[in-house]
């Protein structure tokens, strides 16, 4: 029973409660195998730049001498399990390995040194509708490509009105589809793929796809699919969905498994590890070089106005004081605003504004509407504008920042949209609009006997 | 299993390839066959899938695949009797017929399993499937015109009045040494032309001497028993059936089918030289087959 045991201690709060607990443990027994097994698999592309491609370049290649030859180390010594049932994520920046460990699993590719073993048909959402050829029409694709997933011809018959109802074909179903729109096509696709009823599901970053409604479909029948039982290796950059798919997580970094467990935990160090990795790579916006001048920045940053006061910089701060670039929403957020002034000015105002990256206007304050009268200024100094809770969710966001005269008219310095900062949702789930408000939610039932108090 | 990847590199003559080989063939190709067998379904839509694409786009459909070599057939037969009239064959568009149908099965299947794997390469990069299936399904899907063809020739025998004898029995086992000839240089063509994109392109001047080197348009006996070239003595005549599995084969169909130039019905064939056209066929089917197991499994990165 060794093998039983990663899967009570890795399942996460979610998972125990969506399962009914007499069906898990009658699993168990059937569970001695685990769905997809890697011990120390490696897999090595070798990139050789000059590669001959064809009998012409081979014999060139030969009188020239060979190329040069680089091996790549995509994954190396991978070694994890997934127990059945599990929905798994692998999450990992650009280049860590995800789709290889995806397509070793799906078998298009071979490990180099290892041992792999998958139990149980798999079906790869790796690209929907690769299969598909033009010429020929919804439903000769359908068996084209159920066969393709290895289906046999009496399960693609059993399936077929299943296949046409979820992909919303029936009118379409004997055009070519070559007259589909690419929605339709991946509908169709992905319909076929999620009713070959594998085993084990592998999914690449295809949730993205369809209208909203159809997303929504796809992702209730992945649910669907969790609930029966069944295994899902799941790969994505969105963190959001894996939070709400997965049980587990192993995150690659550079073809290694840099750490596995409970999505939550992972996901959240992993951000961490982002976020840190993204200061170090997005240096703080410093002090505007006179930047704003400059044609580079184009037009959607300007720099305006007399100077008198002149604005030397912006530092975005945490709620510990530490400078940071990226935030997490509702975490605290001050923009520290330093000025110089030339001369002395009465009664001035800072207002600060907040653009979403498209350029939609969240906010501007200053300090004059915020009641906060400064009296006057005079040399340097700084100005803090704290945000308590930040409502903003992920994104970037632009930040501009101006000194004006007491009847807003007259601009010393106004610094358009030059500052940048970037929000994270991290441990929210909300993923719709531009906000977060702190909210509560209750649920009465209507009982006859009760009726409602308004 | 590391020694294995040596990537791209067609090595042989290393002993661990040997070694290798053997191991595959013991512990795999069993495997290998039974999961063939689970993908018959789709051995079967990829045969339907080629013939409905290469005959949805075109008028006359599948009439085409018949009107061919009938096309072909009138070309030769004015060639040889109008143009070149000293010949003797009786019966002559019979005479070409036989020999042409068979040999556009082979091109035409040795063509599109070259292509197979690269031009599904969106399937190969993407989906796992047997990667043997593409140039079977190839070949299949050729070998179904050929057989409808076959109708057109029957039909065309009775026209001119040739008998069909017991020998016509003996078609089955022809097509299937052709079947399997055909099938191991498909899949080692098809690798092939996974690491060098110019293989279709040789592969095809190369036919197109085959075909001369093959008794299609003129009878095998007309070849020399003796004749020297740069100071040797060569026995032509033998050297194109020993070397030329497509010779012996498409002889076979002649004689019995149409039987010999000379107006003599059909015949008995030379049941050794159809038993060694059979075992060569055996053999490049299993070097071919090997070759293909070992190289697939790297079809996904190289395709």
């Amino acid at each position: 029973m060794a093998i039983s045991l990663p899967r009570r201690t890795t399942s996460s709060l979610r998972g125990a409660k969506e399962r009914n607990d007499g069906f898990d443990e009658h699993r168990i027994e059937h569970d001695l195998a685990p769905a997809v097994e890697f011990s120390e698999v490696s897999k090595r592309f070798i990139l050789q730049h000059d590669r001959p491609r064809s009998f012409q370049e081979l014999a060139i290649s030969f009188l020239k001498g060979n190329g040069r030859r680089e091996e790549f180390w995509a994954l190396r010594d991978i070694s994890f399990a997934v127990p059945r049932g599990q929905s798994i994520a692998v999450i990992g920046q650009n280049g860590a390995g995800k789709s290889t460990l995806l397509k070793l699993i799906a078998r298009i590719l071979e490990p180099t040194d290892g041992r792999l073993t998958v139990n149980g048909r798999v079906s790869a959402l790796l690209e929907l509708g690769a299969g598909f050829h033009p010429d020929l029409t919804g439903r000769e694709n359908i068996y084209l490509y159920s066969s393709i997933l290895g289906l046999s011809r009496r399960e693609i018959v059993q399936r077929f009105n299943a296949i046409v109802t979820f992909a919303e074909m029936e009118r379409f179903i004997d055009v070519p589809v070559k007259y589909y729109s690419s929605g339709m096509y991946v509908r169709l696709g992905f319909a076929v793929a999620i009713h070959v009823d594998p085993d084990i599901l592998l999914i690449d970053e295809v949730l993205a796809v369809g209208d909203e409604a159809f997303q929504q479909r796809c992702l209730d029948a992945i649910h669907r699919f969790r609930l029966q039982g069944k295994t899902i290796v799941f790969v994505s950059h969105d963190l959001a969905a894996v939070q709400n798919l997965c049980d587990r997580v192993i995150w690659l970094e550079k073809g290694r498994i840099h750490e596995e467990g409970p999505a939550y935990e992972v996901i959240d160090r992993y951000l961490r590890y982002v976020h840190r990795k993204e200061q170090a790579d997005f240096p703080p916006a410093s002090f505007p070089n006179e930047r704003g001048d400059g044609g580079e920045t184009g037009e959607l940053r300007k720099r305006w106005g007399t100077r008198e006061v002149e604005i030397t910089g912006v530092r975005f701060l945490d709620g510990s004081g530490r400078e940071r670039q990226i935030f997490f929403t509702s975490e605290p957020l001050t923009a520290r605003i330093h000025y110089k002034a030339h001369r002395r000015i009465e009664q001035p105002v800072f207002g600060v504004a907040v653009y979403r990256s498209d350029g939609l206007h969240v906010s501007g304050p200053n300090t004059r509407f915020s009641g906060y009268p400064i009296e006057h200024i005079e040399g340097e100094g700084e100005i803090d504008y704290t945000i308590v809770s930040l409502p903003l969710l992920e994104g970037t966001y632009e930040f501009s920042v101006a000194c004006y005269d007491q009847m807003l008219q007259h601009a010393y310095d106004h610094q358009h949209r030059l500052y940048t900062f970037r929000v994270r949702t991290g441990r929210l789930h909300e993923r719709f609009g531009l906000i977060y408000t702190p909210c509560r939610w209750e649920h009465r039932p209507l009982a006859v006997d009760h009726p409602v108090k308004v | 299993m590391t020694k294995s990847q040596g990537g791209w590199s067609l090595g042989f003559g290393h002993w661990d390839l040997v070694i290798e080989i053997w191991t595959l063939v013991v512990m795999s190709l069993g495997y290998r066959l039974r999961e063939l067998v689970t993908y018959r379904e789709l051995i079967r839509n990829l045969v339907i899938r080629d013939l409905k694409v290469r005959y949805k786009k075109s008028v006359l459909g599948f009439l085409w695949s018949l009107a061919n070599p009938l096309l072909m057939m009138l070309v030769f037969t004015v060639v040889f009797t109008i143009m070149i009239p000293n010949n003797t064959i009786q019966k002559f568009p019979i005479f070409v017929l036989c020999a042409l149908l068979p040999w556009n099965w082979f091109s035409t299947s040795i063509m599109g399993s070259i292509q197979s794997i690269v031009s599904n390469a969106n399937l190969v990069k993407k989906v796992y499937f047997p990667r043997e299936v593409l140039p079977l399904s190839a070949v299949l899907s050729n070998m179904v015109n050929f057989l409808l063809a076959l109708v057109v020739l029957f039909g065309m025998i009775l026209v001119f009045q040739i008998p069909i004898t017991m020998w016509a029995a003996l078609l089955p086992v022809v097509i299937f040494t052709q079947f399997l000839f055909t099938l191991g240089l498909g899949f080692i063509l098809s690798t092939l032309n996974v690491f060098y994109r110019d293989t279709g392109v040789i592969m095809d001047v190369f036919l197109l001497a085959w075909f001369f080197l093959t008794p299609i348009f003129y009878p095998i006996d007309i070849l020399p028993t003796q004749r020297v070239v740069l100071g040797l003595n060569l026995d032509i005549h033998r050297l194109v059936r020993w070397v030329n599995p497509m010779a012996s084969l498409i002889d076979t169909y002649r004689l019995i089918l149409y039987g010999t130039p000379d107006g003599a019905p059909p015949g008995q064939p030379a049941f050794d030289f159809l038993l060694r056209t059979l075992v060569t066929a055996l053999v490049v089917l299993a070097i071919g087959y090997l070759v293909f197991v070992r190289y697939s499994r790297v079809f996904g990165e190289e395709v």
